[in-house]
């Protein structure tokens, strides 16, 4: 299945993926209601966006008390808000902190890919998002090891 | 830290609206008052939201209105506490169209006493839009150093006396820790010691990089006790009448930066390539005006200073602005020297004018950090490279002396200027004249010395050219009414019925063209977009405002709309005191070069027919500087008709 592939050496922090995210979750513009998550690494000077890798455990699914939680037709784990009872057992399971909780619904959300066209890769500007039939894993452990190295790359 | 005062606004009771709120609008203004330590929320109503936008719009029209003394004849003065400082965004702030963190700064200024309007990105106006304001204005005067902080609806003047000395990296730093927030989530524009200690051309800079430089708004800031504004970034909603639409008219204009020719450079390499550029014009300033000559600066290699090369001297990394995809702002890190491992962000071609070639310095990495060093100290880095050039110029001809100076200082000398840049930022010995800026400092020490120094004869100092070969520059910036060039370069002049292109040297047809293109500039700068990523077709900006905000904007009603502020604008300015005697350049800044491409053009010998055609093509008085009557009714200020002309209107 595809994925959404980071690649955070390009992510230079403009928040666009958070933006359409937002507005494809919401129908407005509304960062703190993306499921994309641009986090700032070694202060000011490196961003990477953050979002869910529809992990195969799937901890989200199995925590659920009352199955809300379901695979849609792209492979995405999507939430179902008529029968999610907002417990937030879900946001709890989720190691990766990519689950959320809407106090206005009072629902979880969380990534369902756009049903195949991820409004968030198609918005980033320097290609650090990507929808790709790779397997998925950690795309931010390499690099966030690296900050810790040295401040900068040589990217552009 | 404990807030010295919490005040969550309060939503006064005002009529209902009488049409919908348009998109793109957050909906309020936050009022704070310093000397009352009260802060309100100002619902706006949708008709003033189309007359005035936001940004340089909504800013003048405060200025006007708020600022007067007694009576409507004066102005209050910039240290007066009923001068007002707008922090305002517009429209398309926060949204998905690229570089669309806009902040512009409106004040009344210590470098002309006057009206100003300045520009800066990073993360402001996202962040204040969405924690609800549209902008901000700021009144009075705080009895000890505060800092403003909000966060959705809580609005807090916190204790600020802890961060005084400090620079606004540091200042943006020690907020970070002090919030537990760090990187976008929260946007902090701070002014340094510069400001604290009312430099007249000290800057606002937040975000680590970006600036709202002109006419001294940070010691603006700073006489107010206002050390820094932090926002996070907001949770609220901002509703567009057509998302889908915005998002298609930022990828119109996207391509366009991308691909048209007057913008791809701009789009691969930010302002980089000015140096090589402006530098084959005649263009660059190089050593104070006294050459256009690269050659005449030690160790000059122009090979190097070719836009790829520059960026690729340092280890950087993009650091954009909301939703932006140029490859514009960068943060990089000097790799070799007594600085290796400094973090610096790129600098502006006007970096590199300003801390390099109008001092006399190629030396990349030095002037990369001293450029760095102005935004911390919060100096605007063009009046420095003209006071730090000016300064070198009159050592070697003995105007100041090492005595008066306290050390020697030659040209190129980096580690010389950035002792220089501490001394003017804190005021000590003759940095406390040269605080006052360019043109109050060479009034001071007379003679030759004043001779050779650059200013407008408002106060104020132009930008990082030389513009004996940029002459329409040099007439927008002295007929300006807000510091720094009102109408700006040409951006697909044709769009809006001008050639595309004049001859450079003919005063006539500069006068002209700088008329003809009056109005875009204070469109864009009310909208919160970047001046670079606008740098498309109107057409398209007019189409992203319509689809955010509802209405039909047509490139008429832009042009018109920038034409209004700009009176607006002039308006003030004259109440401020400013009269047509003021509209020259310093001897220095109107002379003729002596060498290299512009060679022997001399603009002051045309400078009188220029203004009277510049006068002529805008409909103002050429002996007054008032907008006619009939100009002002053309644009429905017929109120300010009336308030300009009295009966004869």
């Amino acid at each position: 299945m595809s994925v959404l592939r980071i690649h955070p050496e390009k992510c230079t922090g403009c928040l666009r993926c958070e933006l359409a995210c937002s507005y494809m979750q919401t129908g407005d513009f509304q960062p703190a209601k993306s499921v994309i998550r641009v986090s700032p690494f070694e202060g000011h000077t490196s961003y990477a966006p953050y979002t869910c890798t529809q992990c195969a455990e799937g901890w989200c699914m199995t925590a659920c008390p009352v199955g809300a939680i379901t695979i849609n037709a792209v492979g995405a784990k999507d939430v179902l808000d008529d029968r999610c009872v907002g417990c937030k057992l879900c946001t709890i399971a989720c190691p990766y902190g990519t689950m959320f909780y809407d106090p206005a619904t009072r629902k979880a959300f969380k990534c369902n890919l756009c049903g195949g066209a991820p409004a968030c890769a198609e918005a980033c500007p320097t290609a650090a998002i990507t929808y790709e039939d790779v397997t998925t894993e950690d795309w931010l452990g390499d690099f966030a090891r690296e900050r810790t190295e040295r401040v900068l790359t040589g990217v552009q | 830290m404990t807030p010295a005062t919490v005040t969550a606004p309060k939503q006064p009771r005002t009529k209902a609206a009488t049409t919908a709120r348009p998109g793109g609008f957050a909906g309020n203004l936050l009022r704070v008052d310093l000397t009352r330590r009260t802060s309100r929320a100002e619902p706006w109503a949708p008709e003033t939201m189309r007359e005035l936008l936001g940004g340089v719009g909504l800013g003048a029209m405060i200025l006007y209105r708020e600022t007067a003394t007694k009576g409507g004849k004066g102005n209050v003065a910039w240290d007066h506490p009923d001068n007002r400082l707008v922090l305002g965004t517009g429209p398309l702030a926060g949204l998905p169209v690229w570089g669309t963190g806009g902040l512009t700064v409106c004040t009344i200024g210590p470098g002309t006493n006057g009206p100003t309007s300045t520009q800066a990105n990073g993360f402001f106006g996202t962040n204040l839009k969405y924690c609800g304001y549209d902008a901000i204005i700021i009144q009075g005067q705080a009895k000890d150093w505060v800092y403003l902080y909000i966060n959705d609806d809580v609005v807090e003047l916190r204790d600020a006396r802890a961060l005084i000395g400090l620079d606004t990296w540091d200042t943006q730093g020690a907020l970070y820790q002090e919030t537990g927030l760090a990187g976008h989530q929260l946007s902090v524009y701070s002014i340094g010691p510069a400001g604290e200690n009312l430099v007249r051309f000290a800057a606002i800079q937040g975000d680590y990089g970006h600036v709202a430089s002109k006419n001294g708004c940070g010691a603006v800031m700073g006489k107010k006790r206002l050390k820094a504004v932090a926002i996070v970034k907001g949770t609220k909603a901002l509703h567009a009448a057509d998302p889908r639409g915005v998002i298609q008219a930022a990828d119109e204009m996207a391509h366009d930066l991308r691909t048209d020719p007057s913008a791809r450079s701009l789009y691969e390499y930010g302002t980089l390539p000015g140096v090589v550029n402006l530098s084959k014009m005649g263009a660059l300033p190089i050593k104070n005006y006294t050459t256009n000559l690269t050659s005449n600066v030690a160790g000059a290699d122009m090979s190097a200073w070719e836009a790829p090369k520059l960026r690729e001297n340092f280890d950087h990394r993009g650091h954009q602005c909301n939703a932006c995809g140029m490859h514009h702002c960068h943060m990089s890190i000097i790799r070799q020297g007594d600085r290796k491992g400094a973090i610096v962000d790129e600098p502006e071609y006007e970096g590199w004018s300003g801390c390099g070639w109008a001092i006399g310095s190629a030396d990349r990495d030095g002037v990369a950090w001293l450029n760095t060093e102005c935004d911390r100290a919060c100096v605007d880095v063009n009046e420095w490279g003209w006071l730090c050039g000016w300064v070198m110029e009159c050592q070697e001809k003995g105007y100041i002396t090492r005595e008066q100076l306290g050390f020697e200082l030659k040209w190129g000398d980096i580690k010389g200027a950035h002792r220089l840049l501490q001394m003017v930022s804190r005021r000590e010995g003759l940095g406390n004249l040269l605080a006052e800026g360019v043109k109050r400092a060479a009034e001071k020490l007379g003679g030759p010395a004043k001779e050779c120094a650059i200013y407008i004869e408002k106060g104020a100092t132009p930008r990082g050219h030389d513009h004996r070969a940029r002459w329409e520059e040099m007439l927008d910036t002295c007929t300006s009414s807000t510091a720094t060039m009102e109408t700006g370069n040409p951006v697909h002049p044709t769009e809006i019925g001008q050639p595309a292109r004049v001859n450079p040297f003919d005063g006539e047809q500069v006068a002209k063209y700088v008329a003809g293109l009056r109005g875009r500039r204070s469109f864009e700068d009310s909208l919160g977009i970047c001046i670079f990523t606008s740098r498309t077709r109107l057409e398209s900006i007019c189409r992203a405002l319509s689809a955010a905000t509802g209405w039909t904007f047509t490139v008429d009603e832009a042009l018109r709309f920038g034409r209004r502020t700009a009176a607006i604008n002039r308006a003030t300015a004259l109440r401020c005191g400013h009269t047509g005697a003021m509209e020259y350049p310093s001897t220095r800044y109107g002379s003729t070069p002596v060498d290299g491409p512009a060679k022997g053009q001399a603009i002051r010998a045309q400078w009188e027919k220029m203004l009277d055609t510049w006068y002529a093509e805008v409909g103002f008085d050429r002996k007054t500087g008032r907008p006619w009557p009939k100009t002002l009714k053309g644009l429905g200020l017929d109120w300010l008709a009336k308030d300009l002309w009295g009966k004869k209107a």
